[in-house]
């Protein structure tokens, strides 16, 4: 009984670890010790990929259209991978992400430290591909920063993200809704031309992409919100969905690289093979930034698992505990 | 076949904490992974909640001073997918405990893993740390 559970349970985390760290760029479905046992389920579904094999084509809708999300008769969430720094997920001149270019070693303080962007050995961090260090702005060349953007963002990295609003129990928009330490489903209805993504994560929420060609609204109609308005349309197998009117209140990621309300987000979503959901969103943010870049990672399929309830409201010590930058309690009495 | 189970739960602790699997809010903001933890002692209180689980334990030092550490872990929902069900714990259970302390020095830490003192089941906290310490 001891020998399953163990084994089961280094089954499971080298899957976490796995989902967490090779999600990007992932290509091949197996991956050492990603075969749990018939054990490893537990209620809640795991974080457990399911046996690999050979991989398997996309599944389709009865129209014709990929299907995003379960097949009929099966479970299954995408193991969204936690991904901290949207810096190392850019697109560079070279075609690649920094992500693809430096998959991360596991362990820590094994062989020579290697310098990559920030400043410390692959391996640590929060979700990002190797450094605890943040080197901020000037360590990502490849983010088109405007000056006050970078100062911003300098700042964020200076107090280790203190004020992510992610941290109140506010829910991020755009594609760090596909990088939170949650899985997430995709529920396509085409008969009511509307695609709907539920999230365990970032706050337990869910999004709504109008399919029904619908415009934007316009002018004080778009009224600015944390999630944006998003409409989608089928381009071959690939679900293009362009969304506007972001309020300001939320980071584009946890390290904290900021945007306006001008942002203007292209994502790009696909299921090449069935176990792979690739993604790609585009950031159009003329008040941030001083181009548009592009940030791409592939999402895993986890066959049996399920989303469970994350009600992040409940118990927030964090905020009772968060002072300012004078030593004042943000939530509470001043002194 | 112990020194086995030492060296796999060794790997596989290395392995769980370089992930940062739940962090909510940033660890480096409240913790200092250079400041370890490893305590012994019993649970007086468990608060089973989101975004972050907590339990403390009385500890008692050799001069026989207890002190009341808090004690925070993953989600319910991460804690589950790690194998704690909401009565793993229970008040009056003796553990210990391996984290790291809060910046401030005070009695609060981040659990890494929990151990059962009447099992010896070993549970890892679904921590938001992501490295561990050097020494």
């Amino acid at each position: 009984m001891r020998n399953h559970l163990r084994g089961a349970l280094l089954s499971a985390m080298i899957a976490v670890l796995c989902t967490a760290f090779l999600g990007a760029g992932a290509r091949q479905p197996g991956a050492p010790g990603a075969q749990p046992s018939s054990n490893a389920q537990s209620p809640a579904g795991g974080r457990g990929r399911g046996p690999a094999g050979p991989s398997q084509p996309t599944p389709r809708l009865p129209d014709g259209t990929p299907n995003l999300g379960r097949v009929p008769g099966e479970m299954g969430v995408w193991n969204v991978p936690y991904i901290t720094n949207m810096g190392e997920r850019v697109i560079e001149e070279d075609g690649k992400t920094y992500a693809e270019k430096h998959p991360p070693t596991f362990g820590r303080g094994r062989g020579a430290p290697v310098a990559g962007r920030g400043d410390a050995p692959l391996g640590g961090g929060e979700g990002t591909t190797g450094g605890s260090g943040r080197g901020g702005a000037k360590s990502e060349p490849q983010v088109p920063f405007q000056p006050w953007a970078a100062a911003v963002y300098n700042y964020n990295s200076s107090n280790n993200s203190k004020y992510d609003p992610e941290g109140y129990c506010l829910p991020p928009g755009g594609p760090r809704l596909m990088a939170t330490p949650y899985p997430m489903e995709i529920i396509q209805l085409p008969e009511q031309k509307r695609i709907i993504m539920v999230f365990e994560g970032a706050t337990h929420i869910w999004r709504e992409i109008y399919m029904d060609g619908r415009p934007h609204p316009q002018g004080d109609d778009l009224n600015p919100t944390y999630l944006g308005h998003s409409v989608g349309r089928w381009e071959g197998d690939t679900l293009v969905v362009d969304v506007v009117g972001f309020n300001e209140q939320t980071w584009m990621d946890y390290y904290g690289h900021p945007h306006t309300d001008m942002l203007h987000i292209v994502e790009k979503f696909s299921r090449p093979t069935k176990n792979t959901l690739a993604y790609e969103a585009t950031f159009d943010d003329p008040g941030a930034y001083t181009k548009p870049f592009t940030v791409r990672w592939n999402i895993n399929w986890n066959s049996t698992g399920q989303l469970t309830e994350y009600i992040c409201q409940e118990n927030n010590k964090y905020l009772q505990r968060l002072t300012d930058d004078f030593g004042q309690p943000i939530f509470g009495k001043k002194q | 076949m112990k020194a086995k189970v030492g060296a796999f739960t060794a790997v596989v602790g290395l392995v769980l904490a370089t992930v940062g699997v739940l962090a909510h809010h940033s660890f480096a903001a409240e913790f200092d992974a250079n400041r370890p933890l490893n305590l012994k002692g019993v649970v007086t209180k468990i608060e089973w909640s989101n975004p972050h689980t907590y339990f403390y334990l009385d500890v008692t030092d050799p001069e026989g001073k207890v002190v009341n550490w808090g004690m925070e872990m993953g989600s319910p929902n991460g804690l589950m997918r790690a194998g704690w069900t909401r009565n793993t714990l229970h008040v009056g259970d003796e553990v210990t405990v391996e984290g790291a302390q809060a910046k401030d020095g005070t009695f609060v830490g981040n659990a890494r893993a929990v151990v059962l003192a009447a099992t010896g089941k070993r549970l890892f906290a679904a921590t938001s740390q992501t490295e561990t310490p050097q020494h």
